[in-house]
């Protein structure tokens, strides 16, 4: 029997406790179960509100009620993007992903933790490599799904038109990463989150509460400190509402608020994760 | 190095304190027992030591290196409390899984989870989810995934609660097998089972360490002898009682309880060694012998030295 050589580097960990996240995505039926729960979910999205995009956006009238609706200039940029399903896809995933998010990544730490399962990795992975293999874990679960989503939506604008094909990848690359970019503060959130709760739905309901009373917050700040109001920009999803209307790399000049959201979020989970008992 | 150095080792919950000031060094050998009433802080002293809660106060070294260090993953290993395995996976697999965090690549993981459960006798159960095991099952399943990489030392809490006689014996054996390579220290509450495996008993009570013995120097000094008779009557305890108190080698003797007589030798000032024994004609022991034969007692066991019991609570 060979013995273990000598202990492998945070990061090694890191990477083996992220890949058994994504072996626990693809070798259970639960597993099995989400990813065919979220195709369906997607699959209608894409039948329906999406495929129908094309004739919408290229409809004069649709763009003056877009317009009247939410004011002009306000969503213009939506109507410049080449491919059409895209630009839906867009405004949808970038609401929808984040919601996703909550609820896929309550269970980051929640039932391992309150099972005891936690006390058998900590004897074999620092607590950091734990914190951050699973944040990985999540995050290459989610970048899967949203390429999934995004491959599909591609497939669907080239199956109307095959002379997008290049528009449509170059927009869908552009696109992912970008969903990419906005489920980090979303998914450091619920690190934390799921390490505080004893359950997913724990969670969850404590991520939903904390969104609650944060936009009453800030409503209130708004109003009575508006000088104060820069601090909506600490919560991720902040930018979300400015992100609709822009499209190509024009979307990426937001990518700094979430990343540095990101950042401090997992800090401040790291540290909270250093310290609790376990 | 020590094994386990505690220095004013203290753990507040709230205002209840869990250990206060306790202070032990313990050496390698033979399997530790640590015992004490619930509630004593067995449990928080285990977690202390295997990084999952820090001490309010003190400083605990293990190994040379502070508890909780990065030197010392998969150089400790335990059995906690309550711990359970993710009911959704395969248990080969999570063991596996545990195995390549401590080193081990791919094959060997999965190689390293099939030793260690052959090792529990539950490799045709590798396949199986925590689920679908007995408590006996998940509790040998929890011990196999502690002796993943033979680490240096394994904490075991309360091994064989809840476990059935023959399981206990069981996961007994397979603990005294590998006792030879690894070190134990073992809480329970059952002081015959820590009695048969270890050495040396540290007794925690309310949070503080009162005791610290060593079964082998208690049974060393050979001063007591513990008979225990299959039955007696009240007029037999004190039959016994007279009769083997004639003998000049023994100063007194008194019933723990309707079967069991703790016999206390003429204090001698001689330690005994292996080839030269403590009254190595046995006259003491000669004489109950003969005192049982004549009075037609049966006896159950004659045990050189006082029970663990006696030894912590008398």
């Amino acid at each position: 029997m060979q013995a273990a050589s000598t202990g492998p580097s945070q990061m090694s960990n890191s990477v083996t406790i992220a890949l058994f996240e994504l072996q626990k995505l693809f070798n259970n039926k639960r597993g099995i179960l989400s990813i065919v729960a979220f195709s369906l979910v997607w699959g209608i999205i894409l039948l329906y509100p999406i495929r129908g995009a094309s004739d919408y956006l290229l409809s004069p009238d649709f763009k003056a009620f877009i317009a009247s609706f939410f004011g002009e200039g306000a969503v213009n940029q939506l109507f410049q993007w080449q491919v059409a399903e895209l630009a839906v896809f867009w405004c949808l995933g970038l609401y929808l992903f984040p919601l996703f998010s909550i609820f896929i990544a309550a269970d980051q730490f929640a039932s391992d933790r309150s099972r005891g399962t936690f006390r058998f990795l900590t004897l074999r992975a620092s607590r950091n490599s734990i914190f951050f293999g699973r944040f990985i874990g999540q995050m290459a679960i989610q970048l899967f799904l949203v390429i999934l989503a995004v491959s599909a939506t591609v497939l669907l604008a080239i199956s109307r038109d095959s002379s997008l094909i290049g528009a449509a990848i170059f927009d869908g690359v552009l696109v992912t990463l970008n969903l990419f970019i906005v489920l980090l503060p979303f998914t450091a959130l619920m690190a934390i989150l799921s390490l505080h709760a004893s359950t997913a739905r724990q969670a969850t309901v404590q991520a939903i509460v904390f969104w609650a009373l944060t936009s009453i917050a800030m409503a209130a700040i708004n109003f009575y400190a508006p000088q104060l109001a820069m601090l909506e920009w600490t919560l991720p999803g902040a930018q979300l509402s400015s992100m609709i209307n822009t499209q190509g790399m024009d979307s990426l000049s937001y990518s700094a608020i979430p990343l540095l959201q990101a950042l401090v979020l997992l800090f401040i989970g790291r540290l909270y994760m250093i310290r609790i008992a376990l | 190095m020590s094994l386990i150095k505690c220095h004013n080792l203290s753990k507040d919950f709230g205002s209840t304190q869990a250990l206060n000031n306790v202070s032990i060094e313990l050496e390698g050998g033979k399997p530790i027992a640590l015992v004490g009433p619930n509630g004593a802080g067995k449990t928080t002293l285990f977690s202390i030591l295997c990084g999952y809660i820090s001490a309010t106060s003190g400083t605990v070294e293990i190994l040379g290196s502070p508890a909780g260090s990065p030197t010392l993953l998969g150089r400790i290993s335990a059995l906690p409390q309550d711990a359970a395995l993710d009911p959704n996976f395969s248990i080969a697999s999570q063991l596996a899984f545990f195995a390549s965090l401590q080193g081990y690549k791919s094959k060997h993981a999965r190689a390293e989870a099939k030793r260690v459960l052959s090792l529990v006798g539950l490799l045709e159960s590798a396949n199986q989810k925590p689920d679908s095991l007995s408590h006996g099952m998940g509790k040998r399943v929890a011990i196999a995934q502690a002796m993943i990489g033979e680490p240096e030392l394994v904490l075991l809490d309360e091994p064989t609660a809840g476990l059935d006689p023959a399981n206990a014996k069981k996961l007994r054996e397979l603990i005294d097998s590998l006792a030879q390579h690894t070190q134990f220290i073992i809480s329970s509450h059952n002081l015959d089972e820590l009695e048969k495996l270890c050495d040396q008993v540290i007794y925690l009570e309310k949070g503080q360490l009162t005791q610290s013995v060593s079964i082998q120097n208690n049974q060393d000094d050979n001063k007591f002898l513990t008979l225990t008779l299959t039955e007696c009557d009240a007029q037999q305890v004190i039959q016994v009682i007279q009769v083997l108190s004639e003998h000049p080698g023994i100063h007194h003797i008194e019933s723990r309880n309707a079967k069991e007589f703790l016999i206390e030798r003429v204090a001698i000032n001689q330690k005994s060694t292996p080839d030269k024994p403590l009254n190595n004609t046995y006259e003491v022991e000669s004489f109950i012998f003969q005192q049982l034969q004549k009075h037609h007692w049966q006896y159950k066991q004659l045990l050189n030295g006082k029970r663990l019991e006696d030894t912590l609570f008398s």
